[in-house]
Order: C-alpha cells, then sequence, then structure tokens
C-alpha cells in the first residue's frame, strides 16, 4: 500500500462518490421536474428550486467550515483530510446544484452576483488543488534535494569566497562584486512583494549584472596569476547567479502555493455576504 | 585498501586539532549523511555527492556537478595527486603524500565554518513583505457585499417605514432622507430577479406596488387593486371536493408568476388537466367533459343552438353524441347550399356568365362563391350575418308591382310590408298611373283642379286596400316571394300573416377563442361542407376530427399546429358572464 494517498483519494474517493450522486441525483430531478405552473422554463422559485437553493447554501456554509475546522487541532470530528477531499469535491458538486437552482437564468442582479461570485471561489480553488497537486514536487524537484535555507548559505558564502578572489583583481571588478554581493546581503534577494515573488525573475538582479560585467572585462591587462583569479570568481559568480535564480523560483512556486488563497477566502466570505442577500432579497420581497 | 584521513579543526581557544582516521576503501562517500564514510557535517554539502574511488591507477574523485572544485576548477570527476585541493562547499580536501599501506593521505578542514550571524541572515531573508491580509480583505469582502447588495436595497425600506406611519401625517422628508432613498432605490433595483411584465413595466422600480409587506408573498389583494373586473373561471360556490377547494384557494401569483420576461400569462395545460381530467371531482356541478389534451383526450364541441321547442332558448348539444347524428338546425329559414354553389352559376338577369350546362342551365347566370355572401364581421373572429339587402335581394326581388319594377317591399316586418304597399296603392290609386282595379270597384277619373269628395277618398283607400290583400296574399303566398326562404304562416296580425322568426346560430361556440382572420390561409370547404348541403337544416361546423387534421395537443408533433388549452380557451372568461352575454348577442342576430 501506498504511503501517501492524494486529498483527491481521500477513502477511495468516498466523496468523489458523493459528490456524483449528488450532481446525478440534482440532474436526474431537473430533467424529471416539470413546473408546476407550466412556464416552459424552470426556475429558483419552484419546490425544486428551492430545494437546490437550500442544498446549494448548506454546502456553501459546510465548505466555509473547512476554514474553522483546521484551525481546530484537538476535533476528532473526521480527519482534516477527509474534511479537504470533501470541500474540494463537494466544492465541484456546487457549480451543478447552482447551476440547476438558478435554471441557467442570468441577470444583471444581486442574485446573479452570487452565481459570479462562488463561480471565482471555485475557480480559485480549483488552481489550489492544482498548485498543491503539482508544485510540491516542483519546489523539490527545484531545489535539488537541498533545502532553502542551505541554498542561502551557499550564496552567503559564495559572495564571501567571491569577495576574497575579488580582492587580488583590479577595481573596477572589486567594485561590481562588492555591489553584487553587498547589494545581495542587504536586499537579500528572496521575499518582497506578491508581484516580485511571483514574477520569479529579477530584470535588475545585481549577481546577473556583475557577471554580464565580468564577462565583459577585458582580460588582456591581467597578470596570469589574476587570470586565474579572475576566472575562478567568473565561476563562483556564475554559480551564484544559477543559485540565486532556484532561490526566485523557489520563491515563485511558493508563492504561487498561496496566492491563491489570498483571493479563494475573502471571495468566500463576499459570496456568503451575496448569498444571505441573495435569500433575505427573494423572500423580502416574495 | 584504507585511505588516512585527517579531519583539521579549530577548538574554542584557536588551537589547531587533528583527528587522524583509517578508513578502508575500496569506495568511499563523502557527504553530510552520517552514513558516509567521509563525514562532512554541514548543511552546505551534499547529503553523498562525492565518492573516492581507490583502485591500481590510483585515487579518483567524482562528484555531483556543481559541487565541486579541484584547483579551484569546478570539475565533475578528478584524479587525485599529491597536493591537490578539493572544495567541497565550505570544506578544503588536502591530498597529501600517503604513509606505507596506505592508498590515499586526505586532510579535511573547514574552511569556511557556518556563522552564528548567518542564522539572522536566513530569518531575514526568508521574510515575507507582502503586508496584504486574507483575514483583511475578508471582511471587506464581506461587509462590503453585504452593504451594497442587502443594507443599501433595503434602507429605502427602512426609511419609508420611519417617516410614514398610519397615525402621524407623513412629515416632509428632509433632503438627505430624500436623497438616500432614491439612491437606495437603485440599490434595490439590483434585486430584481428578471424583468417584469410588459402591462407591470408601468410600476418602474416600485416594487411595493405588489409586494406590499416583507417576507410575505404577494397577496390577491394587491393584484385586484387594479384588475377590478376579472372573472372567475368558476365560481367558488360551484367548487366541491378536495381540488375544488384546493383550487379556490389558490393565489393569482400561483399562476401568474411576474420577473420571468415580458409575458406572465400561464399557459399550463398540466394546471387545466388537474382539474379537468376528471373535472366533477373539482366541481360537481360542472357540464363539460373531461379533458387532458386536444391532440389525445378531447370531447366533441358543443354547438350553442336554439332549441326546437323553446323560444329563444340556447342550448349546448354536443356533436356526434348518440341521438344527435346529424344535428338539425331550426332556423326558420330554407336554404339550399349546394344550389347556390352549383359550378355552373345561380340564374341571375345581371349574370355575366352565359353558358350552357347540358339541356337545363341557361340564361345568365352568375357563379357565386362562399365569401359573396359570407364576409368576415370587424375584427375578423367571427363571420357578419347574411343579410337579405346586401346579399340575396340582387336576385331574390322583392318587387310586386309590375308597372314599377324598381319599387321593392321591405325586408323584415311583415307590418311594415302591409303600411307600405297600402301606402303605395292609395298613392297609385290617386296619381295618374292607378294600379288595375277590381272588377267590384269603378276606376274613379279626377278632374285637375276638383276637390275629391270624401265618398272619392273612401272609395279610393278602399280600391288601396283591396289592391294591398290581393299583393300580399301574392307575396306571402301564392308568387312564393318570402316563402321561397321562409316559413309563412296566417296569423291574425295587420299583414295577415306571419314570417317565422329567423333563429340561425351567429355565434356557434361562443366562448371558444376561435378566429376566422386566423384560419384565412385555408379554404371555406376545407373545414365547412356546406357544398354538399341542399337544406337549411345542415349543420356544417366542423367537428373535433377536423381540427385535429392541422392541430395537435401541446405536445409539438411534425406537421401539426402544437396547440394547448389556452389556444382556444379563455381562463378568465368567467363562464356565466360569458354565457349571459352569448345568449344576448345570438338574440341579436334574430330579426
Amino acid at each position: 500500500m501506498r504511503q501517501h494517498l492524494s486529498v483527491l483519494e481521500f477513502g477511495h474517493g468516498r466523496y468523489l462518490k458523493l459528490a456524483l450522486l449528488v450532481c446525478a441525483s440534482a440532474i436526474t430531478a431537473y430533467v424529471w421536474h416539470e413546473p408546476p405552473t407550466g412556464y416552459l422554463k424552470p426556475y429558483g422559485g419552484t419546490w425544486l428550486g428551492y430545494t437546490l437553493g437550500t442544498i446549494a447554501a448548506v454546502l456553501v456554509v459546510y465548505l466555509m467550515l473547512l476554514g474553522v475546522r483546521k484551525r481546530r487541532y484537538r476535533s476528532n470530528m473526521g480527519s482534516l483530510q477527509g474534511w479537504t477531499s470533501a470541500h474540494i469535491y463537494l466544492g465541484a458538486t456546487l457549480i451543478v446544484v447552482a447551476t440547476l437552482h438558478c435554471a441557467f437564468e442570468f441577470g444583471w442582479n444581486i442574485h446573479t452576483l452570487a452565481y459570479v461570485l462562488m463561480l471565482a471561489v471555485i475557480a480559485s480553488g480549483f488552481f489550489g488543488l492544482y498548485a498543491y497537486l503539482r508544485y510540491p514536487a516542483l519546489i523539490t524537484e527545484n531545489l535539488a534535494g537541498e533545502s532553502l535555507e542551505t541554498t542561502i548559505l551557499k550564496v552567503s558564502d559564495l559572495d564571501r569566497k567571491c569577495r576574497a578572489l575579488a580582492l587580488d583583481l583590479p577595481d573596477s571588478i572589486i567594485a561590481t562584486i562588492m555591489k553584487a554581493t553587498r547589494t545581495s546581503a542587504r536586499r537579500m534577494m528572496v521575499g518582497g512583494s506578491f508581484r516580485r515573488q511571483l514574477a520569479g525573475t529579477d530584470v535588475r538582479c545585481p549577481t546577473r549584472d556583475a557577471c554580464v560585467t565580468l564577462m565583459r572585462f577585458e582580460t588582456s591587462s591581467l597578470t596570469s596569476w589574476q587570470v586565474k583569479k579572475y576566472e575562478q570568481l567568473v565561476t563562483e559568480m556564475t554559480r551564484k547567479s544559477a543559485l540565486t535564480d532556484r532561490i526566485r523560483r523557489d520563491m515563485r512556486l511558493r508563492a504561487l502555493l498561496v496566492v491563491w488563497l489570498y483571493f479563494h477566502v475573502p471571495l468566500s466570505f463576499g459570496l456568503l455576504a451575496a448569498v444571505i442577500s441573495h435569500v433575505v432579497s427573494v423572500f423580502y420581497y416574495w | 585498501m584504507e585511505i588516512l584521513v585527517t579531519f583539521v579543526s579549530v577548538n574554542a581557544r584557536g588551537q589547531t586539532q587533528r583527528d587522524q582516521r583509517r578508513i578502508a576503501g575500496p569506495q568511499l562517500n563523502v557527504g553530510r549523511g552520517t552514513q558516509c564514510q567521509i563525514h562532512l557535517p554541514d548543511p552546505r554539502v551534499g547529503l553523498s555527492s562525492t565518492q573516492i574511488n581507490l583502485s591500481e591507477q590510483g585515487a579518483a574523485i567524482r562528484s555531483d556537478p556543481g559541487t565541486m572544485q579541484v584547483n579551484g576548477r569546478p570539475v565533475v570527476g578528478a584524479m587525485l595527486l599529491e597536493g591537490d585541493r578539493i572544495e567541497l562547499g565550505p570544506y578544503l580536501l588536502d591530498v597529501s603524500a600517503p604513509p606505507e599501506g596506505v592508498a590515499l593521505a586526505l586532510s579535511v578542514t573547514l574552511i569556511s565554518p557556518l556563522v552564528s550571524k548567518g542564522s539572522g541572515v536566513l530569518g531575514r531573508a526568508l521574510r515575507r513583505s507582502s503586508r496584504i491580509s486574507k483575514r483583511r480583505l475578508s471582511y471587506i469582502a464581506f461587509f462590503g457585499v453585504l452593504m451594497l447588495c442587502l443594507f443599501a436595497p433595503i434602507l429605502s425600506d427602512i426609511l419609508e417605514a420611519d417617516s410614514f406611519h398610519p397615525s402621524d401625517p407623513p412629515a416632509a422628508p428632509d433632503m438627505a432622507r430624500q436623497v438616500a432613498r432614491m439612491v437606495s432605490a437603485k440599490f434595490t433595483s439590483a434585486w430584481n430577479p428578471g424583468p417584469v411584465s410588459r402591462s407591470h413595466q408601468v410600476f418602474g422600480d416600485d416594487c411595493q406596488a405588489c409586494h406590499q409587506l416583507p417576507f410575505v408573498q404577494v397577496r390577491d389583494k394587491e393584484c385586484i387593486t387594479c384588475h377590478q373586473s376579472v372573472a372567475e373561471h368558476v365560481k367558488r360556490s360551484e367548487l366541491s371536493g378536495e381540488r375544488g377547494v384546493a383550487f379556490a384557494e389558490s393565489r393569482c401569483a400561483e399562476c401568474h408568476r411576474d420577473h420571468k420576461g415580458i409575458q406572465m400569462a400561464p399557459r399550463a395545460q398540466e394546471q387545466c388537466a388537474n382539474c379537468h381530467n376528471a373535472i366533477k371531482g373539482a366541481s360537481a356541478k360542472a357540464q363539460s367533459g373531461n379533458v387532458t389534451d386536444f391532440g389525445s383526450d378531447h370531447p366533441p364541441f358543443r354547438l350553442s343552438m336554439f332549441d326546437v321547442k323553446g323560444e329563444d332558448v340556447i342550448k349546448r348539444v354536443r356533436q356526434g353524441k348518440a341521438g344527435t347524428a346529424g344535428l338539425v338546425e331550426h332556423s326558420n329559414l330554407k336554404f339550399n347550399h349546394k344550389l347556390h354553389l352549383n359550378p355552373a352559376g345561380v340564374r341571375d338577369p345581371r349574370g355575366t356568365v352565359s353558358k350552357r350546362m347540358g339541356s337545363q342551365a341557361s340564361g345568365r347566370r352568375t357563379v357565386l362563391k362562399c365569401a359573396d355572401c359570407h364576409q368576415p364581421a370587424e375584427g375578423g373572429r367571427l363571420m357578419a350575418p347574411v343579410m337579405m339587402e346586401n346579399h340575396c335581394q340582387r336576385c331574390h326581388s322583392l318587387a310586386f308591382e309590375p308597372k314599377e319594377t324598381n319599387r321593392q317591399v321591405p325586408h323584415g316586418s311583415e307590418t311594415e310590408v302591409a303600411t307600405m304597399l297600402n301606402e303605395f296603392f292609395a298613392r297609385m290609386t290617386l296619381g295618374n298611373a292607378p294600379p288595375q282595379a277590381d272588377n267590384q270597384l269603378e276606376q274613379g277619373r279626377v278632374r285637375p283642379g276638383s276637390v275629391l269628395s270624401y265618398d272619392d277618398r273612401q272609395r279610393t283607400l278602399q280600391i288601396a286596400d283591396l289592391k294591398t290583400k290581393a299583393v300580399l296574399k301574392e307575396l306571402f303566398e301564392t308568387r312564393k316571394v318570402c316563402t321561397t326562404c321562409h316559413e309563412v304562416s296566417r296569423a291574425q296580425t295587420v299583414a295577415g300573416w306571419q314570417v317565422a322568426p329567423v333563429r340561425v346560430a351567429r355565434v356557434w361556440m361562443p366562448q371558444a377563442l376561435f378566429s376566422h382572420a386566423k384560419h384565412s390561409s385555408q379554404q371555406c370547404e376545407t373545414c365547412h361542407d356546406a357544398g354538399f348541403s341542399s337544406t337549411a337544416a345542415h349543420v356544417a361546423m366542423p367537428d373535433v376530427g377536423k381540427c385535429r387534421e392541422c392541430h395537435t395537443g401541446a405536445r409539438a408533433i411534425q406537421g401539426k399546429v402544437t396547440s394547448d388549452c389556452a389556444t382556444c380557451h379563455k381562463f378568465h372568461s368567467g363562464r356565466d358572464y360569458w354565457h349571459a352575454a352569448m345568449q344576448t348577442q345570438m338574440r341579436r342576430g334574430v330579426k
């Protein structure tokens, strides 16, 4: 038996089956149901419409409770993996249930706003699922078995080494190297705004600039042992550049792993408010 | 084979310490992993990324790309020679001359130890500087949506309720409140789930026009505010049984749901069939037949006809019912459709056709079409009544005096005929062209300028009376003028004869929404087989089977017109109302 089961495979696809059952029942009921007033179209106000709407509203609340459950470390109410599996499958089910609830009727009103918010939440959730399934592997692959911390330490070492190597080289080189190593030490290369993290590249990367400057350096003025030092320096700076790129890619992947939540969670609260408004408005002007 | 490894380190007091170990070959792993024979405990070293192989040729080192430099050059593998300097991360491996019995001598020095300051660097390096908080965004989204979608729309109601209290006279609203209400009303329109029906668009954004109480379904009261005269489908007193009671209690809005587009009148055959599939279950007094679908389950039509016995009583007679085979109309008229629709034409003194047809048909003739007599009434739904003056009299002249062929008796009233004749003949007797006198009376001649004596006048009137009686007899009896079309009998009236009242059914199916205009693409004969009828008693109304040749029920079939209940029937017709109107309308058709 495999030790690691994806959240999608939880309980032999227990929630997948549940979700498929809910979808199939909803679709069957929708096809079978004949609106009592004989309007050519069904709508949310028939008994089936109210039933589907209630299911959808309950689902929304249940799906949002994942946020509560995952903070309850002492809770015994099902495993968190199970909750997450259910969250994913039942969240996807919501598309079918809510679409049948509204009977494909859309307009410029708060009811469709709630629907659109729901779709946005689900879409961001799908991206999150994709990110959780794909990016951890990419992160491991990117770091080639090392941790981010050791990679950063390596960069730190390389900085020191480069500064030492540059001591024997002309002033222009030493200035370039000092700039590259000092700046990186101060700015620490990693982090920054979401935009910077997600970009995964830095057009103003001092290390890369330094590499380019080094490569263009005319070596004819150097003595033979200086050339040796220069070559070493180029090697080390190139290594450092590769490492910083790797770190940036790591940052990018880690940012992708969390960025969707910044949409998923606030949008879901917006959705909750829209659903409340939708339900109140429908019955306020019954 | 063995190698000698010397680990060089510096203790806290700065003294160099050497730790020598002999490690057996021929293959040695170098890395930070504890399973490695040459263990380099530093996170910057690969787990087990480097191997040293001892062989007869010498010692060779091999490492993952980018992890090792030999004599300052990054290489993947190299033979180890005395004096070589190998850098593995922070470690420096010096190759020295091996003592006796050892293949290789290495000294391992940590040249750049992990400084404690590094952890601080690390901490800062990994700090995400993103200041956006999911929690804050969630609050904004939740309360923002709630404000815009719930609070703002409901505000106008709150303001309304606040300003208007039934006991107080409504205070003049201040500016701010008015503006707030206007803005709020705009937000309320975002609650509208769909376009309101055409006739309700007059309300605009005024939700309270129908939705008067919050959280209460629209009541019939609100509908009836405008729709005061709408007729009940069936009187509530006539409803009985479970279905009948349920029907009586149903709200207007159960059928008429607005916000579903511009049309809000339902066409719900299933709803009709709910009661009409077994109508006695909803109303014990009901007389209509059971019906579920026009195409498959619809009783024969009932035609509204004058009762044979009664004077003006109209009864609804079901077509094709046992015992009524060949419905007979008692219209008191004589009319031969077959004769009039003769393809060779009918005899007509002013006819345009002059063709011999066999031996019998000769003279001037006119070919008649249905439309020569049957014209649609205004609106096109019904046919206008056939009128003697417009449709018959051209051929069927009511002339009575050979000397005055352009004079005809009026049509429609025996008394008027008698009066007109009397007056006519009186004038004639007095005038220059007296009618042919009977033997008993001498024809009086009056000198111009003389005054008629009493006796003269009496005699003249006598002549006119006698002449009138003679002509009346001609018209009503002997010459078959009236009797061509009418049932005439002797009676104690001014004229002495009575024409039976014409009782033509003007509207055969007064409650049906049938429109002749909508069927104008068809020929008359498609539905009415009048061309074969030689008697006025024949009823040429199509039956349900004839309609089904083109129409099917609510379920669409290719080649047929889909027709649900509402195609022909009106729900709010108010049966009794219509029945009374129908009776009046039909009586109006009777001359």
